[in-house]
């Protein structure tokens, strides 16, 4: 018979080995609004964890900031500038 | 007496759409990953969301008005699912249709078994016109 | 009242949960394009939002529940940012 605790922490192994496939993609992602989306992933598994880790409080602050505003600021920056990442590093002026 | 047949009913009817709600989630995951491409994908995940999200949470808010064992604080539960059952049953198919619609215009993803599209005739007639 | 009955139905309900929420991170992990990751991470947390539900009544905790309220509505304004960037990418500002 398996306890609720051993689902438990079968779920948060899964989350966590999730968010960490999910952080590395989204360092190597060159196109950054998959890694806005990936990074948006890692938020959910954090926000699982903070759930299994029984502290609430910490994820009804968590969900707003890197769910909803985290994501939003992102976006909104890469409208205004590029929206692949260059492997030079020379500075492109938009002087218009 | 009668207050224990009437929580006998509201969990065993909270059980079954659980339940219920748990196969669909299921099936809906399984359409998601093996479906073609993203417009055929929306159908699988609108089964998700609704007979997925909706139906367990009205299941789960049965549940918890019928389990004593919670105390006083099961109304809790059950007014939490009741309202975010409601905001599912929304929000899903409102986000669903806004990214379906965004996807199209933009040409982010491209239908590719497609034979008629109906839909970009409509718009050349009404971008002439 | 043998509630202990409906608890172990819902208790084998969660297995289920979980080989579907690996299924739907193994699609928004590898989707070939942005509007399939959000798709599924649309889906995921809506469905996480009735898997919290159920785990906190198998907790016996009521005040883990408004974890999913907030989880739902700012999960939907994400799915909102990302189809009005697609939209305005293309069909100008």
């Amino acid at each position: 018979m398996i306890e609720l605790s051993t689902l438990t922490y079968l779920f948060m192994a899964m989350t966590g080995v999730v968010s960490l496939v999910a952080t590395y993609l989204a360092i190597l992602e060159s196109n950054l609004i998959k890694a806005v989306v990936l990074s948006a992933i890692q938020s959910t598994t954090y926000v699982i964890l903070f759930y299994l880790l029984m502290a609430p409080d910490i994820a009804l602050v968590y969900i707003p900031v890197s769910v909803g505003l985290y994501p939003a600021a992102v976006l909104f920056l890469i409208k205004k500038t590029e929206r692949t990442e260059n492997d030079s590093n020379e500075v492109v002026a938009s002087e218009d | 007496m009668v207050e224990e047949l009437i929580n006998e009913i509201l969990m065993a009817a909270g059980t079954l759409m659980i339940v219920v709600g748990a196969i669909a989630d299921l099936t809906g995951s399984i359409g998601l990953l093996r479906f073609p491409n993203f417009f055929v994908r929306l159908h699988a995940a609108t089964v998700g969301t609704i007979w997925g999200a909706f139906v367990p949470l009205i299941g789960a808010a049965l549940f918890a008005a019928g389990y004593v064992e919670l105390g006083t604080h099961r109304w809790f539960v059950t007014g939490g699912a009741a309202v975010t059952a409601l905001l599912i049953l929304l929000l899903g198919p409102v986000g669903s249709h806004a990214l379906a619609r965004a996807s199209y215009r933009s040409k982010a993803a491209i239908p590719y078994p497609l034979i008629h599209d109906a839909l970009k005739e409509k718009f050349r007639e009404g971008g002439k016109e | 009242m043998n509630s202990e009955l409906y608890l172990s139905v819902v208790f084998w309900v969660i297995p289920i949960y979980l080989t579907a929420f690996a299924l739907y991170s193994v699609r928004a992990v590898k989707g070939p394009t942005i509007p399939d990751s959000v798709l599924a991470i649309d889906s995921m947390s809506y469905d996480l939002a009735a898997f919290i539900t159920i785990l906190s009544i198998l907790f016996h905790s009521p005040i883990l529940i408004a974890v999913a309220m907030v989880l739902a509505l700012w999960v939907f304004a994400l799915d909102i940012y990302v189809a009005k960037y697609l939209e305005s990418r293309e069909m100008g500002e």
